[in-house]
Order: structure tokens, then C-alpha cells, then sequence
């Protein structure tokens, strides 16, 4: 397969994770402009296991979902009780202190005669258990798309599941949902770290895929692009945000003679989009039309 | 005595900054008080404001004044494709969908203005080209002074506009509650639009003044006026106009004393940190509006 | 003065208004009863502009008017007093009262002055928020503003709700004189046996259709009540 598609097709995987992390936010009625931090967080975590402490790449993964997961409670638990613009302002908040953070870290260790390590602005370079591990870039897109089609599964169960009425319930009215006797405080905390964990598998993989990291990776834009994809995609499946992603990613990126003026074709696209179906293409009720259909 | 004459002089720089912060955030909080929601489009507006004048000032030789107007009309207009676009067409509801098509906007208006003036930075005319004044241990930069008097000139204006016509009634009745407004007889989608112009204005206003004020353009202005603004009105008490002010000036002093004892990246940190901070702990002046 | 004719109002697929048709006789204060969730506001807030039908009529002084945008409502002569009041909190009485004239771009000194020797305690509290008013307060504020358009037809929508006796008889004291100076009301209310002590002619209201018309006298005041309050299906 030509590298340059084999590139866009990793990297419409790699940016799936993070969509899909806005998105079970985005459906439990929180808004949240921060899941770049935590996509920053897995990346540097699963960074520094490989790189720096020579462990394997699945064990730098889970690493960096636990981080992720642990970083992202540490976001909800003083702002559980804040909702709409407010949530989101905090997680911005939250996010750029993270990239701060990141700018900030200068930590490197000798490994076999080398300095390997994250280095403030200048980006954590060297990240290469992939090549050294003779895994090519097949492999991985297939390891990557694997872990997808894995975490779409488990959507798909939960979607059916009553933790995922619960979750909707909450997004929908989450009055309501408190006075039917959901814990509202601890299903939003759940989600809330279970997001940092899926945006942080993302952040591994990706930096494995680029075998290098800066703190500029994990800006704003890429926090707004993912909530954005996640609601053109489509709020009533988790195969809604891998749509958006693959809109952008795979459509306009890889259509050459748009080179210069992506933005402008997508950014006008997505604002008419919106007025049309303003939960998305895939949204509840074209599912459950689908659902109807189908069954 | 040292520490002193620090402390007073970036009181100094950051009552200057906090000037232009204070015109962002009352832009976002008019929009925010008529819309109850967050336009994240208004930055690149200004940007687009500031790259038109740019781009007026390389192809004709003008003054100050016309190119703080060509800024103004640029950026009135730019706001309004995004209240036509992005808000509304999605009048209750739907305030994902308003935000992240605003978010679409940007990234269009932040390119287009791109493709005409592609590099990281272009000369603006200055307001004033010479050395700062100085008194005793203090300098003050012209432009600063400048800058300052001209948000206070705004600021008026717009507590006039707001207070003392038919037009303001309407505006601030609008924020209280649209349904009575439009029982009242106003006319409330114009309204909002208006509105919307007026945000627009003031926001084309602090963009001129940056622009002049540092005597250069960057491709960041956008981004940087959206953020700060965001940033001064969530500080401020979101939907609050005198808040607005309040939290500009409060932004610009944290950031200027920060600066000095901290450097750049901490600066930034620590008005995150605040802002964190407040939110988590939710003084009750940050409990003025809720989205509807 | 004003014809509903099989006037449907939807919320998604749920109608409210199922085909609701009455007459507004032109100086009479007519009203309207019925259970909670019959529609009542739902038709309130029709005929003001706010909610658009999706089928039927509403005629005022013989030219159509469903659909059109609230501003252009009070522009024909009919003003809301909405349910629950809805004065605006951070603006004065003053205020309040300037914004209910909006439409109108001569002077609006004499209908101040007129409001406030209707309301004397209005004109006491002129320079206060609205937001801190009392109930009854407010409610003269919301007549008040209303009556600033200058209208033809007056519409109520609850106007004694969560008020105290004394100052529910004021309010229904104001809406006989409004009539006497010559403003036509309708008027939706709870309190049946005080609206049936002013009304000359009264709806009841059930599911989104009409199910009675007549004068106070037609029905026994206690069939009328319990209607009003419980539905016929009783």
C-alpha cells in the first residue's frame, strides 16, 4: 500500500481515539475542550516507558491509560458540580496548564550512551520501540485499527447496556436523572476518567507513529477539532466521531487539490452542516431509524 | 524600595493589557449575555479585522484613523457571516452545535485571512514610534497610555449605548429574558444581531489597538483574543458587563506581575490556575448566568 | 374582536392545541378555565407569536395574524401578561415599563404618568430592580408594561397565581377598571369563582379543545369549577 495512504489511514485511527473521547463526553451532556491534555498525557507516559525505560510498547500503553485516567479524575473531581460553558472553560483551563506543564518538563536519561528524553519545548525526540522492534508501519496501522475496532465493540456494548442509558439519561436531563436515583456525581466522574484513558491509548500510539513529541501537538486546536468531529460525525453512535475523523483526515486531507484551502472548504461545510442536523450525520434519530429498519 | 517600584510599574503594564483585555471580554459578554453562548469565532474575526487594515495599508497609504475604521467595518463584518452562520440559525438547543460551528468558522476565517498575507508577521503602523516617558523609576509607553484612554472612551460609549437609549433597553432586556422581550414588542432576533455588531465593533476596536499598539500583526492574534477574552470574561463572573471590565484588569495585572517574578510560561499558568481555581471553588460573583 | 379557528399548536408530534376555536367579543373581559396542561398558556402564547400553529386561524379586527413574529403581534394592538410574570430583573421599574413601549416612538410621559396613578406603589419603587419586588408588585409590572403598547386586546395568562387574597382582589379590582376605560381582556385563570365574578362571557379549556362556552350564569358556579379544576371526564 502506498505510504502516504497507509499514513492517513493510521492517522485517522490515531485521532479516532481522541474523538471518541469527546464524544462519550458530548453524551453525557458535558462539553469538554481539555481531552488533548490527556492525549498529551498517554503520549509522553507511553514515551518515556519505551524510550527511556526500555519496556515494551503494551506495557507503555497501559501505562499511559492509567495516567490518563488518573489525570483526567484529578480534572472532574474539583469540578464535578460545574456544567455546560463552565466545564468546558475549566478543562480548557485544565488543558493548558497540562501543555505547560509539558513545556516545562526537561527530564532525559542516559539509555545506551544517548540522552533520551522529553525536553521542554523542544519536544521529546527518539521514540523508536517501533522501528527497533522491527514493527513496519503496516503492522501498526493494523495494531492501531485493531485497538479501535476493540474500543468500538466495547461502545457498542455499553450503548446497550444500562450503563449506557444511564449515561444518556444524564447527558438528556441530568435533573432528572438525579431524582430517578442516579449517582450523577460518580457516573460523571466515571466518564470523565474513562475519557482520559481512551484519549491517552491515542496519545500513545501516536507517539510511537511520529517518533517524536512536542508540547505544541497537544494545543487547543486539537482539543476543539476533536469535540468538533465528534458532533459532525454524529451523536447517536460511537461510529459517528471515526466519521468525522475520517470527513476531515481521509477526505480533505488526502484530496491534494484542496491543499491550501482545507479549512475553508471544511470549516464553511461543517458550520452548514450543523444548521441541518445539529446533532451530527449520525445522529439518535437517524440510528434509530436505522434500528428500525434493520431489525 | 526596589521591590516597590516593580510592583508599581507592573501595575502599570498590566493596566495597560488589562485595557485591551477588558474590550475582549465585554465583546464575548455581550454576545454570550444575548446568545448565552460562546462564540469562539470572535478572535479570527478581530484577526480578520486587523489582517484586512493590514493589507489596506500595504496596497494604499493611509492614516491611523481610516485604518482603525477599515478594522472596525472588517471585523463588523466578519461578525456578522458568523451570527448569520453559527447563531441564528440555531435559536434554542443546540448550543454544541452553535459552538463547534463557530469552532468550523474560525479555522476558515483564520485561513482565509492566511492565504491573503501568508507570513508570521507584517509592520502595522505604529501609534507611536519614540521612547517610552519617563518619571523617576517608571516608564510609561505612549501607546499604552493611548491604548488605555481609548478603552475608557469605549467603555463609556458603550455603558451610553447600553443605558441611556431605546436601543440599549432593548439589548439588556434581551439578556434578562428574551421570551418577555419579545412579548415587550422587541424585535429580537435584529436585536441580537445588532448586538452581535456592536460586540464586534468593540472587539475590532481592541484589535486596532493591539495592532498599532505593538506595531505589528501576527497569525496568532486570533487565537490570543479569543483565549484572553474567554479567559477575562469567565474571570469576571460569565454574563456579567462590569464583571467584564473587572476580570480584564484583573487579568492584565496577574499576567504583568507574573510575568515579572515568573516569567512567560508560568505567567500563562497561573491565570489558568485562577481561573481553575475559581471555578472549582465558585465565588458567588461567578454565578451571574447560566446557558439557556 | 378576535376569531380562533381550529387552531393546532404541535410540540414535536405532541399537539397541545388540538383545534381550538373561540370569539373575543370587542369591550368584554372574557375568560378562559380549564385544568393544568389543557393548553391554556399553549394558546396564550400562540396567539402573542411566541409558539406557531401548525394549522388553523386567528383573526384580530378582521385580518389574519397566526404566525406572525411577537413584535409585529404588539404592533397590531394585543399585548402578553405573561404567566409567572416575566419582568425583566436587572432593569428598574422604569425600565421595564420604557421597554414595554418599545414600539412606540412618540413620547411616552403621559402613559407613564397613567401607569403610575394606576399603581401608585409602582411609582414609589421607579428607580428599583424588578428583580426585587414583591409578587403582587411584579404583577402590577407586567400589567403595567403590557398596557405600555397601548393595547386593544389584553391577554392574561394567570394573573393571581402564587399571589395573596388581598392582592388578588386588587389585580381583578385593575382588570374591571381596564375594562371600563375601554380595553378588551382575555383572560386565563385558575381562581374561577373571582374570573366568573368579572367575566361576561367564559371557555373551559380540557386537552387542547374547547369543551363549553357560555355566560357565568349558564352553568351552576360549582359544575364550572370542578371542571375547571378536574375536567369533565369526571
Amino acid at each position: 500500500m502506498d505510504e502516504y495512504a497507509l499514513g492517513v489511514l493510521t492517522n485517522i485511527g490515531l485521532f479516532s481515539f481522541v474523538a471518541l473521547s469527546a464524544y462519550l463526553l458530548l453524551i453525557a451532556g458535558e462539553l469538554s475542550f481539555g481531552q488533548q491534555a490527556f492525549f498529551g498525557v498517554g503520549a509522553y507516559a507511553a514515551g518515556s516507558a519505551t524510550a527511556m525505560f526500555g519496556l515494551s510498547l503494551p506495557v507503555g500503553v497501559v501505562i499511559a491509560m492509567a495516567l490518563g485516567a488518573a489525570a483526567a479524575a484529578l480534572v472532574a473531581l474539583p469540578t464535578l458540580r460545574l456544567r455546560g460553558l463552565y466545564f468546558a472553560m475549566a478543562t480548557l483551563a485544565a488543558a493548558e496548564m497540562f501543555r505547560i506543564l509539558f513545556e516545562l518538563i526537561h527530564w532525559q536519561l542516559d539509555v545506551e550512551g544517548e540522552l533520551v528524553g522529553p525536553d521542554g519545548t523542544q519536544g521529546f525526540r527518539g521514540i523508536r520501540w517501533m522501528l527497533e522492534s522491527g514493527v513496519e508501519p503496516i503492522r501498526f496501522a493494523g495494531i492501531v485499527w485493531l485497538l479501535l475496532v476493540l474500543v468500538l465493540l466495547a461502545f457498542v456494548y455499553i450503548e446497550n447496556s444500562k450503563l449506557g442509558a444511564t449515561i444518556r439519561a444524564l447527558g438528556q436531563d441530568p435533573t432528572l436523572a438525579g431524582a430517578l436515583g442516579i449517582d450523577v456525581q460518580r457516573v460523571k466522574l466515571g466518564v470523565v476518567a474513562a475519557s482520559g484513558a481512551l484519549a491517552a491509548l491515542g496519545g500513545a500510539l501516536f507517539a510511537h507513529h511520529n517518533t517524536y513529541i512536542e508540547p505544541r501537538n497537544f494545543d487547543i486546536m486539537l482539543g476543539v477539532h476533536s469535540l468538533a468531529y465528534a458532533l459532525i460525525g454524529g451523536l447517536g453512535t460511537a461510529l459517528g466521531p471515526l466519521l468525522g475523523v475520517l470527513l476531515d483526515i481521509g477526505v480533505l486531507e488526502a484530496s491534494r487539490f484542496l491543499q491550501g484551502y482545507r479549512m475553508i472548504v471544511f470549516g464553511g461545510l461543517v458550520a452548514l452542516l450543523l444548521i441541518w442536523r445539529p446533532r451530527g450525520i449520525l445522529d439518535e434519530k437517524v440510528l434509530h431509524w436505522l434500528r428500525a429498519r434493520f431489525s | 524600595m526596589a521591590l516597590l517600584a516593580d510592583l508599581l510599574q507592573n501595575t502599570l503594564d498590566g493596566i495597560a493589557l488589562g485595557a485591551t483585555y477588558a474590550l475582549l471580554a465585554l465583546g464575548f459578554t455581550l454576545i454570550f449575555g444575548v446568545l448565552r453562548r460562546a462564540n469562539l469565532a470572535y478572535g479570527p474575526a478581530i484577526m480578520f479585522g486587523a489582517y484586512a487594515a493590514t493589507w489596506a495599508s500595504q496596497h494604499f497609504h493611509t492614516n491611523l484613523f481610516v485604518l482603525a475604521l477599515v478594522v472596525l467595518g472588517a471585523t463588523i463584518l466578519a461578525g456578522t457571516y458568523v451570527e448569520r452562520t453559527c447563531f441564528a440559525p440555531h435559536r434554542a438547543g443546540a448550543a454544541a452545535a452553535a459552538m463547534v460551528a463557530s469552532f468550523a468558522l474560525w479555522m476558515q476565517i483564520e485561513e482565509i485571512a492566511m492565504l491573503a498575507l501568508p507570513k508570521h508577521l507584517y509592520p502595522f503602523p505604529a501609534l507611536y514610534e519614540g521612547a517610552p516617558l519617563t518619571l523617576g523609576p517608571f516608564s510609561f509607553r505612549i501607546e499604552a497610555l493611548v491604548m488605555v484612554t481609548a478603552a475608557v472612551a469605549i467603555c463609556l460609549l458603550l455603558r451610553r449605548l447600553l443605558y441611556s437609549t431605546r436601543f440599549g433597553i432593548a439589548v439588556r432586556a434581551v439578556i434578562d429574558d428574551p421570551r418577555a422581550a419579545a412579548l415587550a414588542g422587541i424585535n429580537v432576533p435584529r436585536t441580537t444581531a445588532l448586538a452581535f455588531a456592536v460586540a464586534s465593533a468593540i472587539g475590532g476596536a481592541a484589535g486596532f489597538l493591539v495592532a498599532a499598539g505593538d506595531g505589528q500583526v501576527t497569525p496568532m492574534l486570533g487565537m490570543w483574543s479569543t483565549l484572553k477574552g474567554m479567559l477575562a470574561m469567565m474571570l469576571g463572573g460569565l454574563g456579567s458587563l462590569p464583571g467584564a471590565v473587572a476580570g480584564g484588569l484583573a487579568l492584565g495585572l496577574i499576567e504583568a506581575h507574573a510575568h515579572w517574578f515568573l516569567g512567560p510560561q508560568l505567567r500563562d499558568f497561573v491565570a489558568y490556575l485562577l481561573l481553575f481555581a475559581l471555578l472549582a471553588l465558585r465565588p458567588p460573583w461567578m454565578n451571574t448566568r447560566s446557558e439557556s | 374582536m378576535m376569531t380562533v379557528r381550529d387552531l393546532v399548536t404541535a410540540y414535536g408530534k405532541i399537539e397541545a392545541l388540538k383545534g381550538v376555536s373561540l370569539e373575543v367579543a370587542a369591550n368584554s373581559i372574557t375568560c378562559l378555565l380549564g385544568p393544568n396542561g389543557a393548553g391554556k398558556t399553549t394558546l396564550m402564547m400562540t396567539i402573542a407569536g411566541v409558539l406557531k400553529p401548525t394549522r388553523g386561524s386567528i383573526r384580530f379586527l378582521d385580518k389574519e395574524i397566526s404566525g406572525e413574529a411577537p413584535d409585529a403581534i404588539v404592533r397590531r394592538g394585543i399585548a402578553l401578561v405573561p404567566e409567572n410574570r416575566l419582568v425583566f430583573p436587572s432593569m428598574s421599574v422604569l425600565e421595564n415599563l420604557q421597554a414595554g413601549a418599545y414600539q412606540r416612538k412618540q413620547s411616552i410621559n403621559e402613559d407613564l404618568e397613567k401607569i403610575f396613578s394606576r399603581f401608585p406603589r409602582l411609582k414609589e419603587r421607579s428607580a428599583q430592580q424588578a428583580g426585587t419586588l414583591s409578587g403582587g408588585e411584579q404583577q402590577m409590572l407586567a400589567v403595567g408594561r403590557a398596557l405600555m403598547s397601548r393595547p386593544r386586546l389584553l391577554l392574561m395568562d394567570e394573573p393571581s397565581l402564587g399571589l395573596a387574597p388581598l392582592v388578588v382582589e386588587e389585580i381583578f379590582r385593575t382588570i374591571a377598571e381596564l375594562h371600563r376605560d375601554g380595553t378588551t381582556v382575555f383572560l386565563v385563570e385558575q381562581n374561577a369563582h373571582m374570573a366568573l365574578q368579572v367575566a361576561q362571557h367564559f371557555f373551559l379549556m380540557e386537552q387542547g379543545r374547547i369543551s363549553f362556552s357560555g355566560n357565568p350564569g349558564s352553568l351552576a358556579e360549582d359544575e364550572i369549577i370542578r371542571r375547571a379544576y378536574l375536567g369533565s371526564a369526571r
